[in-house]
């Protein structure tokens, strides 16, 4: 996570990014380095950008200064359907599936941009065998899975295109904690084969628990990085992050959900 | 009961016209979120191009199609590439209402001065041929239009469906960040939409041409009724429309016959307000976003 050290092995690195809509910066110099292979947490108050960050990754919003680059390439100017082109795969916080389309037609939609039919196939068998919800509910619409289904069905199609880097915002908002918790399951199968996972959560003990490493996003700027391993025993981090009281790191750990 | 069943023979043919018109005109709202007041217009435009087309090359009225739908296919991408597509920010909603009845009046004016006001229409040989079936009268002419109607909205039905470009449609109604984040062009798409719609007006201009005596003013008394239809349909949804169309074709068509003609035109709006009261998404509006 140390972005000097690291920056040459980092699959994506930010460097002194600030992105916002209109006049006001959001994002006000934002440093992050993602190395191959892991899974990035990054946790935050509301506000302080963290979705931003994603946009800026994965082209929905450009950045307004700073360098955006993955792979050694600085992609700050390319449009998101060049950056899909590179591996680039965004799930938006909201529901993103096509609701009165099936199941395998919102899964095939995440190739879009692909051409070779045979491979889109090939592509939504083995997509369907890591998340059996899509062979299960296949002729099923969309809307008409629960929050947790459609979540999985929004992961599934992200590995469409066989992405190297996948930016999650939230996967785990407005679940039960039983789908809260295939979700992560979920997203730790993700980050096999050599995925890399960039994770936004506002549930952020469940995130920092799943993540290699995990930075704090305060205003625009990571304020903390670190494994999620030593943020979740962070005391500070677990005052203001994990729920917990003020009384100190040990009973807030203990007492916190 | 014999001039009933009549008129409802009447409104459902009349009514499968309306709803290629519609089908058009909702699809466009669906994907653009735009309300295209231009749609009357491009109906009048396909019924005059029909007319030059049968009056000065002896083209058949129907066959015409296979040139109009193109041509105002093309013509609706354009104008989506050069006059809808540059509006940006949170008004892009009520300047396109602008633009698109901007258009509507431009349509107007340049017909006006090719045709002049007088009323015309397109009369092939067949124009007042009918069958009587079981004391029914039905004409050629509506049948065909029909008919036609009904295969066009079913090549939309498949574009939309089994095609690539319908699926990236279909998206772009139904989330259209989520589309853009799958890599759709939501330009393309647009500029596409806009194209399938003034083509459906083409189409269903060239029959209304058969069916009605027009003029360069004509559109703003199709305008209202698509309006209408598409409201009641439900915004952006395609079958929807169609189904009101089809009511509002034998509606009108019912009152003209048992009540008077004076009273066909405003059975529409009589509709359109109890919808806006009673039932406001419409018949078939979405529950979740798009309809498609």
């Amino acid at each position: 996570m140390e972005a000097e050290s690291t920056a040459s092995e980092a699959l994506l690195h930010l460097t002194g990014v600030t992105a916002g809509y209109g006049a006001g910066l959001i994002l006000k110099g934002v440093d992050l380095a993602v190395t191959k292979g892991e899974i990035v947490c990054l946790i935050g108050p509301n506000g302080a950008g963290k979705s931003t960050v994603l946009k800026t990754v994965s082209g929905l919003l450009r950045n307004a200064g700073g360098t955006v680059m993955f792979n050694g390439e600085d992609i700050g100017a390319l449009p998101s359907r060049e950056r899909l082109h590179r591996g680039i795969v965004h799930v938006p916080q909201d529901r993103s599936l096509f609701p009165t389309m099936t199941v395998w037609e919102n899964v095939i939609m995440g190739a879009f941009i692909l051409t070779n039919q045979a491979l889109i196939r090939q592509r939504a068998e083995e997509v369907a065998e890591i998340f059996p919800i899509v062979a299960r509910r296949r002729t099923a619409a969309a809307g008409s899975l629960s929050g947790g289904e459609q979540k999985q069905v929004e992961l599934a199609r992200s590995l469409m295109l066989d992405p190297a880097l996948i930016l999650l915002d939230e996967p785990s908002i407005g679940l039960d904690p039983k789908s809260r918790t295939s979700v992560f399951a979920s997203i730790a199968t993700l980050a096999r084969d050599g995925r890399t996972v960039l994770l936004v959560e506002q549930n952020a003990r469940s995130g920092l628990a799943v993540a290699h490493m995990a930075a704090v996003l305060e205003a625009g700027r990571v304020a903390l990085t670190g494994t999620g391993q030593s943020l979740l025993e962070d005391p500070e981090v677990a005052r203001l992050y994990l729920g917990a009281s003020a009384q100190g790191p040990a009973s807030a750990l203990a007492t916190s959900v | 009961m014999h001039s009933l069943i009549q008129a409802i023979i009447l409104g459902i043919l009349t009514g499968g016209v309306y709803a290629l018109m519609a089908s058009g005109q909702t699809l466009i709202f669906g994907i653009m979120k735009v309300v295209n007041l231009a749609q009357g217009a491009l109906v009048v435009l396909g019924a005059y191009l029909t007319y030059t087309l049968f009056t000065q090359l002896g083209i058949d009225p129907f066959l015409s199609i296979l040139i109009t739908t193109p041509l105002l296919f093309l013509v609706g991408v354009g104008v989506q590439y050069v006059l809808l597509r540059p509006l940006h920010g949170d008004d892009v909603a009520q300047l396109s209402l602008l633009v698109t009845f901007a258009i509507a009046l431009g349509v107007e004016g340049v017909l006006s001065f090719a045709y002049g006001s007088t009323l015309t229409n397109v009369q092939p040989a067949y124009a007042n041929f009918s069958w009587t079936i079981l004391g029914y009268q039905v004409s050629l002419v509506r049948f065909v239009a029909f008919l036609l109607s009904l295969v066009m909205l079913g090549l939309l039905y498949l574009i939309l469906q089994r095609t690539k470009f319908g699926r990236s449609v279909r998206a772009t109604v139904q989330n259209p960040m989520s589309a853009q984040l799958l890599g759709v062009n939501a330009n393309r798409v647009s500029a596409l939409g806009f194209g399938l719609g003034a083509a459906t007006a083409a189409a269903a201009g060239s029959v209304f041409g058969m069916l009605n005596s027009f003029n360069p003013g004509s559109h703003y008394d199709l305008i209202s009724r698509l309006l209408t239809i598409v409201v009641l349909g439900g915004l952006g949804s395609i079958g929807g429309s169609v189904v009101a169309a089809l009511v509002m074709g034998v509606a009108s068509s019912v009152v003209s016959a048992l009540a008077s003609p004076i009273w066909s035109d405003f059975t529409f709006f009589i509709v359109l307000l109890l919808v806006l009261l009673i039932r406001p998404r419409g018949l078939f509006g979405a529950r979740t976003r798009g309809a498609l």
